[in-house]
């Protein structure tokens, strides 16, 4: 029986790394298309917060009688701000309002009137500042106008702390790490767990994304791509048995998946460096992270049922499906759904919930998010492969059920 | 020896109201000996096609049963298999790969070693006059030598009963000559064949003996002279129209 399997999925394989197109498909583009989209997301990232940063915000300032010392403390510190200032009068303010709807203007800051007297008599100052939150370069000067009003609040709070005859550390009844030594580092992380954590929030949304994608370019066509040609039913009236038949499609589209994983993740790591910019300064590096033997062996226990477990899944739409173009109407839902685990994997914090570690692909999904972090326990491990072969092997006998049934197979 | 006996086919669709069951073969029963060429003849629908899908095992009768030897097609599906070679006019080869390649994937699949394979490659290769064309992707050959190639792998495992449902459709004459040649001198070896075709100058040509079919049931059985003789009818065709054209003046009336 295995005989049959392994010639079956030898031609399978022949065709995979024989044909340019699908070899293309399958390994290069993966390869090319990550770190072309990573740099191109992560360079377009860059670029537009170094915009952000050095635009020249347009703020009106709106000030009712009075004035003083104290509002040309908060003028003054607006003036150190990379922003373009004017004034103008109360009366304007509905059309200016109008002008910051419009993104004429980023922000229109109004200032109370007599504020000299308001803090000689600690009267809380009331600012009104009016911005568009679908601006972003109107979001950038709201948040640098509140920094820079926050400060000069601090500096009036610490005179009058001074004025009263008091110190100002009585405003702290905390610091945290101020008396650390030089060499001391407070982070105590592993050596590279902070990429790993890193990594263990993307990689397994990535790795079960890749593995659907790529079961889905082979697997489709392996059954209801056959069907459609006609090439089905010659393999049929051989000699061959049709547990053989699933058995030998199955592993061939399973190869197709983890190679096209592996090429993407190939893909991801080089990917990477562009993957930081995206999300920011960690601190991390990915250099720094390296994988040991038993978190190694892990991975594959998990990752190899689950690309069984995803291949035999869409074997069974590709065997139901009438032709090619019905199946990726069938498959898509389950994509989606899959998506909708992987990104829920992602969200889900260092304790995810009990149900997670029951739920098939789920389980696999948390585990190689302990395995990246390297904290994963083997009774985790354990049970994720066997639920994923479990799943397997119901969804194999279905596959083998349909392909029995001659209403399924040639749609009677 | 080849034996059908009683089998039929339904076939069912729709639910509730909308039910409705379709009687493709009605308690057919028929029998070939080795060396014989049997002709299944019929109009469209008359179940020709679902009585050699039943043969081939791809369908499950729904009674009856068929046997090559002690094997039979309910039980016995794997070795019932091993037994025939199957081809019908829809059974496509994957155009990707060449008939050298498709040929040793075939004869592995059928439990043949490598020198086996090579042996009946030759021979099926001259006798289809296949040379030329062997190592080239399938899609890139006319579509006489698709059905050369077609006919070639069905038989690369050298079976005793050979089911045909239209061999020669869609070939020129020179394809479809060296075709039917190869299928006589088949039979002349000893071997069963089955063949299914519109083309009575064809099947008059070549079959020893004739099964009818109309909507199917089979209203015929023999020899051409068998079934001619004392009736009105001259030839295959006669025979033919009167079952499909029962008011028509070509065919005419069996006594």
């Amino acid at each position: 029986m295995f005989r049959d399997s392994v010639i079956i999925m030898r031609k399978e394989m022949r065709r995979m790394f024989t044909d340019r197109r699908l070899l293309f498909m399958l390994v290069v583009l993966p390869l090319v298309m990550l770190p072309l989209m990573y740099s191109f997301m992560g360079k377009a990232n860059k670029t537009r917060m170094a915009e952000i940063n050095s635009y020249s915000s347009r703020i009106t300032v709106c000030q009712g009688q009075g004035g003083g010392e104290v509002s040309d403390l908060f003028l003054e510190s607006l003036s150190m701000l990379n922003a373009h200032i004017e004034t103008s009068d109360l009366e304007q303010i509905d059309s200016l309002k109008q002008r910051v709807i419009d993104k004429d203007i980023e922000l229109l800051i109004v200032m109370p009137g007599d504020m000299n007297g308001d803090i000689l008599d600690n009267t809380v100052l009331n600012f009104s500042i009016f911005y568009n939150s679908t601006g972003d370069y109107s979001n950038y000067a709201f948040d640098q106008v509140r920094s820079s009003f926050s400060a000069v609040n601090d500096a009036i709070v610490r005179l009058r702390i001074l004025e009263m005859g008091m110190s100002e550390d009585m405003l702290k009844a905390y610091t945290i790490n101020k008396f650390l030594a030089a060499d001391e580092i407070s982070d105590l992380a592993e050596e590279g767990s902070v990429m790993g954590k890193l990594i263990g929030v993307m990689m397994p949304f990535f790795i079960v994304i890749y593995l659907f994608a790529n079961s889905m370019k082979v697997g489709l066509d392996s059954v209801a791509g056959e069907k459609e040609r006609g090439t089905l039913a010659m393999l049929l009236v051989n000699q061959v048995s049709r547990l053989s038949i699933v058995l030998g499609k199955m592993i061939s589209v399973m190869v197709a998946a983890i190679v096209g994983a592996v090429s993407s993740a190939i893909g991801l790591k080089i990917a990477s460096r562009y993957l930081i910019d995206m999300v920011g300064d960690s601190g991390a590096s990915i250099s720094e992270y390296t994988m040991g033997t038993t978190a190694i062996l892990q991975f594959s226990i998990i990752v190899i049922p689950l690309a069984i477990l995803i291949s035999s899944l869409v074997l069974v739409v590709s065997t139901f499906a009438r032709n090619v173009k019905e199946g990726q109407g069938m498959i898509m839902p389950v994509y989606i759904a899959v998506m909708v685990m992987g990104v829920t994997t992602m969200q889900t914090g260092d304790v995810p919930p009990e149900w997670m570690r029951m739920a098939p692909v789920f389980n696999s999904l948390v585990v190689l998010k302990d395995i990246f972090m390297q904290n994963a326990l083997w009774s985790n491990v354990i049970f994720s492969l066997a639920t994923s072969l479990v799943v397997s092997a119901l969804l194999i006998f279905v596959t083998l059920r349909m392909f029995n049934d001659e209403r399924v197979l040639f749609r009677i | 020896m080849l034996r059908v006996e009683n089998l039929s086919k339904e076939f069912h669709s729709g639910r509730g109201k909308n039910a409705k069951t379709v009687q493709a073969v009605k308690n057919l029963s028929f029998q070939c000996k080795p060396g014989e060429i049997y002709g299944l003849l019929g109009p469209n629908g008359a179940g020709k096609t679902t009585t050699l899908r039943c043969l081939s095992t791809l369908i499950k009768p729904t009674s009856g049963n068929a046997w090559i030897d002690q094997f039979n097609v309910l039980d016995h599906g794997q070795m019932f298999r091993s037994k025939i070679g199957f081809l019908t006019s829809d059974m496509k080869l994957d155009g990707y790969f060449s008939p050298d390649y498709m040929m040793n994937w075939f004869g592995r699949l059928n439990k043949m070693q490598d020198s086996e394979i090579e042996q009946r490659k030759e021979k099926l290769f001259v006798d289809l006059k296949m040379t030329d064309f062997i190592h080239k992707k399938i899609d890139e050959l006319s579509s006489g030598m698709k059905q050369k190639t077609a006919v070639a792998i069905s038989l690369i495992h050298d079976p005793d009963v050979i089911i045909f449902d239209e061999p020669t459709n869609g070939l020129d004459i020179v394809t479809s000559k060296s075709v039917t040649d190869f299928l006589v001198s088949r039979a002349e070896s000893g071997k069963i064949v089955i063949l299914s075709t519109h083309n009575m100058t064809i099947a008059e040509k070549l079959c020893d003996r004739f099964g009818i079919l109309v909507e199917g049931e089979l209203k015929e059985e023999g020899t051409l002279s068998g079934i001619i003789q004392g009736s009105d009818w001259d030839n295959l065709e006669d025979v033919f129209f009167s079952y499909i054209m029962p008011d028509s003046t070509v065919g005419g009336e069996h006594v």
